[in-house]
């Protein structure tokens, strides 16, 4: 009985682990290498309670992390990262994988280090037809892709921007990004399978017509959707080319590990000039940012809230290495403007007027960002630094609530955040405790899991809620046209006001830039004198650099900079 | 021998109506729950036309049966669909690597489970009655009941930041410094099952007459416990063993987040808060399969080791 009982337990064991180690393999098999990523990064800073804050944080860490590979030429950049959601630039629509695709690829014009539009695969700017609705791009004859050394053609810009706006892709980015182009809406909605207003002239010179004299139209062509991809590769491998992406930008991809780190090396043939650079590495894998950075391991870092009075001090040696600068994004509260109480100005601006920004800025978030004046955030063109905002006056906040319609009868009032965990953040908890002592107002909270959040919000479902607005191209019709134009989609707060949609209106097609800001900046303080938001803070980039990374500088949003990095030891 | 293979016919055929009632449920129940892929991706910055356009190609506004169909088919003839939070990519060529990675980070703590369990049960057997057996047994079940999200930041604040001789996250593989800190708290929770199941089933046979037939022979203490006890204890430890063989590959969610490890785990929680249905469905029909094997595998286990449960053959 032992001897028999033996045997079957051996072998009953041996056929189910050679069964596991045969499962393992066909598992290793099919799986082939770089896949995709494993954080959801969304692209609109749903920022509901998390304080702004990079990977920085307080635990310390003797990671096995390496020093810079010094046989390399050009010298090895180290930077923390995530996995990207995906390098096709057509199907980007988050900031992690915009700050990869916008390096391994181009488009037609891309953003300088100040946010100004200059040429990338074109020669120059545009010349723009009188009417201000056709765009002619004379393309540069130098430019190639990575690894096929094909020269890059008008006929590749229209495959690529066609092919962004075809059902086949599915691209959720295509309709705002090329929408304005003549003919563009029929090909998403799959009447037309070609763009009636790009137009190859000839192999180097390409044409756009767009529906109206739209001046940001520009703008919207350094966004991702718009970049040239490779017709040949997309042929050859329709689901997997992103793994080997045959780009046109100053870095190829060289290897991407999921979760561990991916790597980027210099295009030698960028057009822009080569890359000082050798090689980027980003850390995925991770632990504590600040930590790597202080052992050496990485050469940039975020700081966090809870390390930015350390590294603010400065008798702190790493004080000489912090970096900081404003972020083109806004955290605000929104209103629903067609429900009560909120359809009333007067409750709206009391709500804003019971809270003090500058308190929570100084005590909770530790200045970690600023507080926010009006709803364009510095650096956006056209930003009004003397813009009129919503002032912290308890008071008058009071005499406000007493003015409006529901005085002593306001009703239930829910405020809503996204996240998940059943726990508001403490900027929330402190906003709630200031209209409590402030306007003697107890306001209920929900949390909501972000997947629903914003298709509620814009459902109306909310009598107001928190939520940041990030800037996809620096231009402010991206802030106010789109979020407070009464016929806008993105008008989530249906705020509707005659005057304003006027302004933004003139300002859509007007040619003259001063003109343009002036009407952008009369509209801005309308709408904060009507309150359907009440922006909160600014976005801060806080950064460690480190002394010998030469030509990283903060720029508030996403474009390729690594090609003016060098390292100088 | 005869009775295996109908018998295990006669186990997949049983697994057919789980394995449809579990896929049927979970599609269901996604597809009801509020939101959808697109509305989760998009996060507002579509145009509702867009996300209503984009939502009729990936065929949600079928009927639910219909895409139920559809979906199932795919999987029959070896796609699992395609995710829309790592957008357009094939959900196997997602899922497969990072079990991959889960069945990595299990792989130490599966055997050091047993290895270190199974001694401390016969110990605590043969100690049975004496301090040491209560003591022990405390011991390790205050380890069990200590939450993993607190042991883990435990962990990294003694190890990695006062002590600075591990790293506090991050996946290098199974031969880095990183595997350390997960496998003690993948290890430590099981121990205390493990010694404990491998504990009561010798005390079981300890007292049984066979026992004390061969203790009546004279036979040394030492040889009656190999040969006799220990021997017929593992049936239930086998029980585990095979049982747990086919969860390898499943992560756990607060391990992989708190460690920086790119496994099933982490993913599983962040696929269902981006609503990637396909992504969704093709865990849980591995996760079914796995556990419906599991389960054959442990009563043909139990066939080998006991002759005394009989196949039906009739």
């Amino acid at each position: 009985m032992s001897n028999k009982l033996l045997a079957g337990l051996a072998g009953a064991v041996g056929v189910l682990v050679i069964g596991i180690i045969v499962l393992a393999v066909a598992i290793v098999a099919s799986s082939g290498g770089s896949s995709s990523g494993s954080k959801n990064t969304a692209k609109l800073s749903a920022a509901g309670n998390s304080t702004p804050g990079a990977k920085g944080s307080a635990n310390t860490n003797t990671n096995s992390g390496r020093a810079p590979s010094s046989n390399i030429k050009g010298g090895e950049l180290r930077v923390p990262g995530d996995d990207p959601l995906t390098l096709d630039p057509a199907l980007a629509f988050d900031t992690t994988s915009a700050e990869y695709i916008v390096e391994i690829f181009g488009g037609l014009v891309q953003l300088d280090k100040n946010l100004k539009i200059i040429p990338d695969i074109a020669k120059d700017l545009p010349t723009v037809s009188p009417d201000g609705k056709a765009y002619t791009f004379k393309l540069r004859d130098d430019v190639v892709f990575q690894n096929s050394n094909r020269k890059v053609t008008a006929q590749d810009f229209k495959y690529s921007m066609e092919r962004a706006a075809s059902q086949d892709t599915g691209s959720s980015t295509a309709d705002q990004y090329l929408g304005d182009i003549v003919g563009a809406k029929d090909m998403i909605r799959g009447k037309a399978s070609s763009i009636s207003g790009i137009k190859v002239i000839d192999d180097q010179t390409l044409e756009i017509d767009i529906d109206a004299p739209k001046s940001y139209f520009l703008s919207k062509m350094t966004y991702p959707t718009a970049f040239v991809v490779d017709k040949t590769q997309i042929d050859q491998d329709k689901r997997n080319w992103t793994r080997h992406p045959n780009g046109t930008g100053p870095f190829k991809l060289k290897e991407w590990k999921i979760g561990e780190s991916l790597t980027l090396v210099p295009n030698d043939r960028y057009h822009l000039g080569a890359p000082p650079l050798g090689q980027i590495t980003f850390d995925i894998a991770g632990g504590s940012a600040l930590t790597q950075y202080e052992n050496g391991e990485i050469d940039i870092s975020g700081v966090g809230i809870n390390d930015i009075e350390r590294i603010r001090d400065k008798n702190e040696p790493l004080n000489k290495e912090y970096v900081s600068k404003p972020g083109l994004s806004t955290f605000y509260i929104g209103f629903n403007t067609k429900q009560a109480p909120f359809d009333d100005p007067k409750v709206r601006r009391a709500f804003g007027e019971a809270i003090d920004k500058q308190q929570l800025v100084d005590v909770i978030l530790k200045d970690v960002v600023p507080a926010a004046n009006g709803i364009l955030p510095p650096g956006m063109p056209g930003y009004n630094k003397d813009v009129k905002g919503i002032p912290f006056d308890a008071n008058d906040a009071k005499q406000l609530l007493q003015q409006s319609k529901y005085a002593g009868k306001l009703p239930p009032i829910t405020f809503t955040t996204s996240g998940q965990g059943a726990n508001v953040g403490p900027v929330d908890e402190a906003i709630l405790q200031m209209w409590k002592d402030n306007l003697g107002v107890t306001v209920e909270v929900q949390q909501v899991e972000t997947a629903t959040f914003f298709s509620d919000v814009k459902k109306g479902a909310y009598q107001f809620w928190d939520a940041g607005w990030a800037a996809d191209y620096p231009d402010p019709e991206n802030f106010l046209d789109l979020n407070f134009y009464s016929q806008s989609n993105g008008n989530d707060a249906k705020y509707s006001n005659p005057q304003v949609d006027t302004l933004l209106g003139q300002a859509r097609t007007e040619q003259d830039a001063t003109k343009r800001y002036q009407d952008y900046q009369q509209a801005e303080q309308m709408i904060l004198d009507d309150a359907p938001w009440i922006p909160l803070f600014y976005e801060q980039d806080n950064l460690l650099v480190k002394p010998y990374v030469k030509g990283f500088d903060i720029v508030g949003m996403i474009i390729p900079i690594y090609r003016y990095v060098s390292i100088q030891k | 021998m005869t009775g295996v293979f109908p018998f295990i016919v006669r186990r997949l055929l049983a697994a057919i109506p789980v394995i449809f009632l579990v896929t049927v449920a979970t599609f269901y129940l996604g597809r009801y729950a509020p939101g959808d892929p697109i509305t989760a991706r998009t996060q507002g910055k579509a145009s509702p036309e867009t996300v209503a356009r984009l939502k009729h190609q990936l065929h949600l506004d079928d009927n639910v049966a219909v895409q139920y169909v559809r979906y199932m088919g795919e999987v029959l003839r070896g796609d699992f669909g395609t995710s829309q939070r790592h957008v357009n990519q094939s959900v196997s060529s997602i899922i497969f690597p990072k079990m991959w990675i889960s069945l990595q980070e299990n792989l130490y703590p599966f055997f050091l489970t047993f290895l270190i369990g199974m001694p401390i049960g016969i110990y605590l057997a043969l100690r049975r009655g004496h301090w040491q057996d209560p003591a022990v047994t405390t011991v390790l079940l205050v380890l069990t009941a200590i939450p993993v999200v607190i042991l883990i930041p435990t962990l990294q604040v003694l190890f990695a930041a006062k002590w600075k001789l591990l790293p506090v996250s991050g996946w290098h593989g199974i031969f880095s410094r990183n595997i350390v800190l997960p496998t003690v708290v993948l290890t430590v929770p099981g121990l205390a099952g493990i010694a404990r199941l491998m504990r009561i089933s010798m005390v079981q046979v300890m007292d049984d007459d066979f026992v004390r037939t061969a203790r009546a022979k004279g036979l040394q203490d030492r040889i009656v416990i190999m040969r006799h006890i220990v021997r017929n204890a593992l049936l239930p430890m086998t029980t585990a063993i095979v049982g747990s063989l086919f969860f390898l590959f499943a992560g756990s969610f607060f391990v992989e987040t708190l460690f920086g490890i790119p496994g099933i785990g982490a993913e599983s929680i962040a696929t269902i808060g981006a609503r990637d249905y396909d992504e969704i469905m093709a865990i849980t029909i591995v996760s079914t399969v796995a556990f419906v094997i599991a389960n054959m595998a442990v009563d043909i286990a139990y066939t080998f080791i006991d002759p005394r449960i009989r196949l039906i053959t009739q």
